[in-house]
């Protein structure tokens, strides 16, 4: 079935090949859809499972870029194709054919010679280097307010003047046609899913279920040609959407549906007991969709045009969160002071239980952050939405992908011998001076520093290639709809459309990286205990033979102690990382390219090729995640703790992460010292936490009995987690952080 | 400023005293409660803390311990300035002084602390500022616990009258052990005291705590008299002060006083039974168990009936 689907899919697309790639997208989308969704499942009271195929056009998922296949699929199919032979010449023609013509493949293709050569691997996770390259267009965050308010038949009426408009002026009439195709289309599947429901509806003896699956029928086919008036259609028709346009992250839901659900509430057509099954019922399917490091919704905020409803939504949002035991979605509650504290109530009441979820925003500081680092003003600024592991962009008005990944600690290690990788023994980096050259700390941070650019100016360079390439290969149909300005500009997303259009670069080991310094710094250059020569010898052999060296590194003052050494350190890294990426702007052809120092398992898997580092780290263990103190290093109390993370300046990046282990009985005894706590880390400039209720005994436990730990859920970095489902390496990464 | 020996200021402390704040311990105790949490704060000067089944390995493997940590012989038996310890079937001695701190770096097993650090009130405050808008946002503030903080009475005085110089909250946490008119010194610069509580019988008291309750007794119906904002803290160890008769006792005290803003169980933790051997004073409560939930709940209903309010575990 799915290799049927495979064949007409390619078949679709090299029929299409020469087409303008609206219509080419919009002919393979009709073969991928309805082919890969699901059928509805027995608790479901929304439709709308997707499951990806062999061979599809995925545009916003973190893991795969545009038209993508599923090369080891396809070769299990070749074994399993058995004596056909004309069957296997056909597999083997399609794994050969979407080789070159996935858009991956066309990316790294069009790198000129010293992007390749300073970028050579693509395998970020797995061999050592300093940068490497990623493929992806994630984070797309759509208007779906609009469409909420517009339906499907009035998306089309929009659509159609500007195809109007674009007739008489010789426009691109063609992406207007598509995109009328793509509405078509998730009309079609309204109505594939309406007859999936009435069907099911007639099966079952359950009367309870009958009547969902009748409700079901009936949202389906309102929306399908009628703008959603309940929230249920509301909900149906935001989810079917996001299917079909292949997002993962789904922005400001509070102020989308708070609207329906507010007046549903009020005017009877739902109780509260109905409406949390609706919620319920979409956050499973949400992580059905099994992303890991996406699914963001957002409540809560500055610039909600309808406040008191999307507060209506949020408070709904948070109780779906503390009774669907997933990891996804990820909730994100933005907070400013004047918010209704019932929300903040119910955030902490959420996390104390172990959810780890609201994510908590600061908005009194990150509306002027954003404002700063995108050079907005600050309308737009409060539409900013953190994505996937907690990117900035602003909603459904610019993008801001992350293409490409920084190891800062990898690139002190390697300006340490002088640009080659003690690991490989590969030249990797450029030569920045032997070390026995450095008379002052200064000449090595500079060294550091250069050794840095060199990557960050190709990483910049690659991320506009990136997005060149996909902009001449898809239209994007679905985003361009729900994005400005691209009906306006009658441009798709990626080629000329979006109006700002804006990267991101992730950087790892910047604590480890500053620490690293300032114990260099201080036993090198300051005291003298060692030459810089005997120092990198230490590291070179992992500390082996030398534990007072190990003793003396690991107790220099760390990051995270409110210790004005350590924090200037890591502040003067972290001013350096942010502030280079941000002038590559001005260089590129990007509206704005930005640091995030968010987090995934990266700081785990980067930090196995990674050597010793000054700061007392050993070869291969994790970095630090995000701007995070090393596990363990952050001795002086929770409010040191915080008084550290709150010094980096917020308005020179995108995103940056923080994470905190709390005991229940902090959350739920000192509540009101915790609210205290917290409102005085944001009033101190606190942009972001996230908050892990855990005790350490359940967390050792878990490692030996996973099977009875199942319940319990941590905050990696990036993501949420179940425990027990995490690799050693990450529960050892996790358990080294303090818990308060 | 004066000088003092802090042997550590603990930020983001709850159990202090109302709201987030930060807890200074001050080194040196005049009192020898056999349940002593914090048996490092005793003496008033500097001192090593060993981890001696550590230091056995490490001696037995040959190395000679830079801070004098050695098996005793036959000569070492009469010195009475040294600290004798077993650990492992085996007798070590060390001297008490502390000659070199780079030994905590040095030593290989990683098995040396050095308790207590030199610091003056502009120092000490210069680190309890950093948490004031907590304090603010949560009505927190400064506490200056020990050891019995009076011992370095001067230090005690300037940080608290600096504290309120700077509108911080300030809790004294005290035994109640020194001269009333040093309470009568400080009391304008103390917002609420922490008041220890510990034994209702004269001689028992004595047995516990190696002093006489009268100073004490004195001291705290001085401070009500006065109208000082007090917390009574009264340490509740099982089988060994938690008598009926104590209990009924410090239902009498909390009722004597009429500003009393709470009452505190502070209920038995062995925590510092091997804290005490890592400095070298095996605590006399090896067999004591941590009190339990039940004891606790026993505790709180027998004091809640003999009239106690606001009684809670500290």
């Amino acid at each position: 079935m799915s290799l049927n689907t495979a064949i007409r899919f390619t078949e679709v697309y090299q029929k299409y090949q020469n087409e303008h790639p609206a219509i080419r997208e919009i002919m393979c989308l009709r073969e991928q859809f309805p082919q890969s969704l699901q059928p509805i499942l027995a608790d479901d009271i929304v439709a709308g499972r997707y499951k990806r195929e062999l061979i599809r056009f995925t545009p916003h998922a973190c893991d795969e870029l545009g038209y993508c296949f599923d090369e080891q699929a396809l070769r299990n199919e070749l074994d399993r194709s058995g004596t056909d032979e004309s069957r296997k010449q056909i597999i083997n023609d399609m794994i050969s054919f979407w080789d070159t013509e996935q858009t991956e493949t066309k990316v790294r293709a069009a790198y000129p010679l010293e992007m390749a050569a300073i970028l050579p691997s693509d395998n970020w996770n797995s061999e050592p280097g300093i940068s490497f390259p990623l493929y992806r267009m994630c984070g797309a965050n759509l208007d779906f307010d609009t469409l909420m308010q517009l339906g499907i038949p009035g998306m089309k009426d929009v659509i159609e003047k500007h195809k109007q408009y674009a007739e008489t002026t010789n426009g691109d009439v063609i992406f207007y046609e598509g995109m009328l195709l793509a509405l078509d289309l998730l009309s079609d599947i309204c109505l594939y899913y309406a007859e999936q429901a009435e069907q099911l509806s007639l099966t079952t003896t359950n009367s309870v279920r009958q009547q969902q699956l009748k409700e079901m029928a009936v949202n389906l086919n309102h929306i399908h040609n009628t703008k959603p008036t309940t929230f249920g259609e509301a909900i149906q028709l935001f989810w079917l959407y996001s299917i079909v346009s292949g997002v993962r992250n789904y922005g400001r839901m509070d102020v989308y549906l708070g609207d329906f659900l507010a007046s549903d509430l009020k005017t009877g057509v739902l109780d509260e007991g109905k409406a949390l099954q609706y919620a319920q019922s979409l956050w499973r399917l949400i992580a059905f969709t099994h992303t890991i490091y996406e699914s963001r919704i957002i409540i809560g905020g500055m610039g909600r045009r309808n406040p008191s409803n999307a507060d209506t939504f949020a408070m709904l949002a948070m109780e779906a969160t503390r009774t669907v035991l997933e990891g996804e979605p990820q909730l994100s509650l933005r907070w400013y002071n004047g918010m209704d504290e019932a929300l903040l109530d119910k955030a902490m009441s959420c996390i104390a239980e172990g959810r780890t979820y609201p994510i908590l925003y600061n908005d009194d500081v990150n509306v002027r952050a954003v404002e700063e680092a995108f050079a907005l003003g600050r309308h737009e600024a409060e539409q900013y939405v953190p994505f996937g592991c907690g990117e900035y962009i602003i909603e459904h008005r610019s993008m801001g992908t992350p293409s490409g990944v920084i190891n800062l600690l990898k690139a002190l290690e390697v300006t340490l011998h002088n640009g080659i990788d003690p690991i490989t023994g590969k030249k990797i980096g450029i030569s920045t001076g032997e070390i026995n050259q450095f008379t002052n700390f200064e000449q090595l941070l500079q060294a550091y520093k250069t050794q840095v650019e060199h990557f960050v100016e190709v990483t910049a360079d690659q991320e506009e290639l990136e997005y060149k390439v996909v902009g001449d290969n898809a239209a994007y149909l679905y985003s361009s709809i729900l994005y400005d300005d691209c009906l306006d500009n009658g441009k798709s997303l990626f080629a000329g459309g979006v109006r700002y259009l804006g990267g991101t670069l992730e950087s790892y080991g910047n604590i480890n990286t500053a620490d690293s310094l300032l114990a260099i710094k201080e036993c090198v250059f300051e005291k003298g205990d060692y030459t810089l020569e005997e120092l990198v010898h230490i590291l070179d052999v992992n500390f082996e033979g030398y534990d007072q060296a190990l003793n003396q590194l690991k107790g220099v003052t760390k990051f995270g102690n409110d210790d004005p050494r350590a924090d200037k350190m890591a502040a003067d890294v972290h001013d350096h990382i942010c502030k280079f990426i941000q002038i590559q702007s001005e260089r590129t052809g990007l509206d704005s390219y930005l640091n995030v120092t968010i987090n995934n398992q990266a700081n785990t898997l980067m930090g196995k090729w990674t050597s010793a580092s000054a700061d007392g780290r050993k070869y291969g263990q994790s970095m630090s995640n995000g701007n995070t103190p090393s596990g363990g290093s952050d001795r002086k109390g929770l409010t040191a703790l915080l008084n550290s993370m709150a010094t980096l300046d917020p308005n020179i990046h995108a995103g940056v992460v923080h994470n905190l282990k709390c005991s229940k009985e902090l959350l739920v005894e000192q509540k009101e010292q915790f609210r205290a706590l917290l409102k005085t880390y944001f009033s101190r400039g606190g942009t972001q936490l996230m908050v892990t209720v855990v005790n350490r005994s359940e967390l050792e436990q878990a490692m030996i009995e996973p099977d009875k730990y199942t319940h319990i859920f941590v905050r990696v970095g990036g993501f949420s987690a179940r425990f027990v489902e995490l690799s050693n390496e990450v529960q050892r990464d996790v358990l080294s952080r303090t818990l308060y | 400023m004066k000088d003092g020996t802090v042997f550590d200021i603990q930020r983001f402390a709850l159990h202090d005293g109302p709201g987030i704040r930060t807890t200074v311990f001050l080194k040196g105790c005049p009192l020898r409660c056999a349940w002593c949490h914090n048996p490092e704060s005793q003496s008033r000067v500097k001192e090593y803390s060993f981890h001696y089944e550590k230091c056995v390995q490490c001696l037995k493997s040959g190395h000679v311990c830079e801070s004098g940590v050695r098996f005793a012989s036959q000569s070492d038996s009469s010195l009475s300035s040294s600290k004798k310890i077993d650990a492992l079937g085996e007798v070590l001695i060390h001297d008490r002084t502390v000659i070199n701190e780079s030994c905590v770096e040095s030593c290989p097993y990683h098995a040396i602390k050095v308790v207590g650090e030199i610091m003056n009130v502009e120092d000490i405050l210069h680190e309890v500022m950093k948490d004031q808008d907590y304090y603010v946002a949560s009505g927190g503030g400064m506490t200056i616990s020990g050891g019995e903080p009076m011992v370095q009475f001067e230090l005690v005085k300037q940080l608290a009258m600096e504290a309120k110089k700077q509108d911080v909250h300030t809790c004294l946490d005290t035994s109640g052990y020194a001269p009333q008119k040093q309470y009568a010194e400080i009391a304008p610069y103390i917002d609420l005291f922490l008041f220890d509580y510990k034994a209702t019988d004269a001689s028992l008291h004595a047995k516990l705590t190696g002093v006489s309750n009268e100073q004490i007794l004195s001291n705290l119906k001085f401070l009500s008299e006065i109208g000082a904002s007090i917390i009574l803290r009264c340490p509740l160890i099982p089988g060994i002060n938690d008598s009926e008769e104590h209990l009924q006792g410090i239902a009498r005290v909390a009722r004597e006083i009429p500003s009393l803003i709470a009452l505190n169980i502070m209920a038995y933790h062995d925590m510092g039974v091997y804290k005490a051997t890592e400095i070298g004073n095996p605590s006399p409560l090896q067999q004591i168990k941590t009190a339990d939930e039940q004891m606790k709940a026993g505790w709180l209903n027998t004091l809640k009936a003999l009239g106690c309010q606001n009684v809670s575990f500290g």
